[in-house]
């Protein structure tokens, strides 16, 4: 959990609050959301029943350009990419069909595109712009935490915006304010709400 | 002759010959799987005729080991097919104890998860009953066990074996009324459970599931059956083909919900009643 600057689990019951903490640091480091939180501080409550958890976000630029993943090489009238990373070779794929059309798009081989005729620089080739991951960030984070808290606990309610979140779930109906209880867990972090 | 519960490993070849000896015996087979090369028998063999059988198996490279759950048919009750309860830890000891001849099956209420919002319909309670045992898999929270245990194991007549993530001492002292057996530690996790402690509460499982059939076995002994199960399952199966369909201990019948919504119930093949 080094890459976490802050990171408690909050329960009544102290064997509950461990296995939550292996729990939640399982399900952060599959998913890879290690890296997008900077503090993170999980409430639970079996009794109430009520699960909270707040924290703030780590900015992060990182968009995938075609130039991370893959090399151009152009040749005469052709260019062939050589990828490396297959990860964003679907929505690469699709991009250049709209642009080139797909008779213009050959894939010999799963680790090769080539581009016929097209009048474009190899350099303009490089800098497209495949992925943003931040796009998902949100359904990546309510997916993980969906996964984190008590199955049960299906009423939620959450908040999320580019520097903090919280998400609060139960099993029976929430109480309409919880803004003085996200606050209070907030605080507990350093954070001003 | 007192019939033992083992499993043969060994090779294909001339796998026959083990078959017809055990036969020949008075010993039964009970389970028979071919895996590529490899053949596991299941089987009841007469516990002073162990030896010999090892000794006829040692040529084609065959190992004789006991297996004390051939035969038993467990209920692995897990509080959903979520992915927050599966594949660890039910999948876990479900495919743990496969490995020592037990027939386990998972079992999963519609309804489930949570506290107060947990339940089981008399669907789910009766085709838990179908089994010899039943290990139901509750989660992290004492204070959420105690709570739903009462609904959960209304109903089931058969021996219940309760894991959670409090220790063995805490579970006994929160459940009530009480269960056959308790194994501790064991709650919901999400890592594939791999070090020597975690493979070692599976065998802690395996062992509080052994002690709770022996215990059913010793009372079934102080009244003895009339035919032994072994035998009368080869006489079933020799005289009434039709048992090759049965589904049992699934239940007869499907029920689902089709794209529009419209409920729709199959009657499994080969199944009767129910």
């Amino acid at each position: 959990m080094l890459a976490i600057e802050y990171f408690e689990v909050e329960c009544p019951e102290p064997l509950g609050a461990a296995y939550y903490k292996q729990i939640t640091n399982d399900v952060l480091l599959d998913h890879n959301l290690l890296r997008v939180i900077n503090k993170l501080h999980i409430f639970i409550d079996p009794k109430i029943p009520i699960f909270i958890a707040v924290g703030t976000l780590k900015k992060i630029t990182t968009i995938v350009r075609v130039r991370d993943f893959a090399n151009v090489n152009p040749l005469g009238d052709k260019i062939t990419l050589v990828i490396s990373d297959e990860t964003y070779l679907a929505p690469m794929l699709k991009i250049f069909w709209q642009k080139y059309g797909k008779d213009r798009v050959e894939q010999p081989d799963r680790f090769t595109v080539i581009l016929y005729k097209i009048e474009v620089d190899a350099r303009e080739i490089e800098d497209l712009v495949v992925a943003d991951p931040s796009e998902s960030l949100f359904k990546d984070l309510i997916y993980a935490f969906r996964l984190i808290a008590p199955e049960g606990f299906r009423v939620r309610s959450e908040k999320f915006s580019k520097e903090r979140f919280s998400f609060v779930a139960s099993e029976d109906t929430l109480i309409e304010d919880l803004n003085p209880l996200i606050r209070e867990k907030f605080a507990l972090m350093g954070e001003k709400p | 002759m007192t019939l033992v519960p083992v499993t043969y490993k060994g090779g294909i070849y001339q796998h026959d010959i083990i078959i017809d000896f055990i036969e020949d015996l008075g010993g039964y087979i009970v389970q028979k799987h071919i895996i590529a090369a490899e053949v596991v028998l299941q089987c009841f063999v007469p516990r002073e005729d162990i030896e010999l059988i090892s000794r006829i198996a040692k040529p084609l490279f065959g190992e004789v080991k006991d297996s004390p759950l051939v035969g038993t048919e467990i209920a692995v009750v897990s509080m959903s097919l979520e992915i927050h309860h599966l594949p660890h830890p039910s999948c876990d000891f479900a495919e743990y104890a496969r490995r020592i001849g037990a027939k386990t099956n998972m079992v999963s209420p519609a309804r489930g998860p949570g506290k107060r919002i947990s339940q089981l319909s008399d669907e789910e309670r009766d085709v838990i009953n179908e089994h010899d045992i039943a290990v139901i898999a509750f989660g992290n929270f004492e204070s959420c066990i105690e709570y739903k245990w009462p609904a959960l194991r209304r109903g089931i007549d058969v021996p219940i074996i309760v894991m959670g993530g409090p220790d063995t001492e805490t579970l006994r002292r929160i459940i009530h009324p009480a269960a056959d057996g308790y194994v501790g530690n064991v709650g919901r996790f999400m890592r594939r459970g791999k070090t020597e402690e975690e493979i070692g509460i599976l065998d802690e499982i395996v062992a509080e599931v052994t002690r709770v059939i022996e215990k059913k076995r010793e009372e079934i002994a102080k009244d003895p059956l009339s035919v032994s199960p072994a035998r009368l399952m080869d006489l079933i199966r020799e005289h009434v083909p039709a048992i090759h369909d049965v589904t049992s201990p699934l239940p007869s019948q499907c029920r689902w919900r089709d794209s529009g919504l419209n409920c729709r119930t199959i009657r499994l093949p080969g199944t009767y009643g129910g």
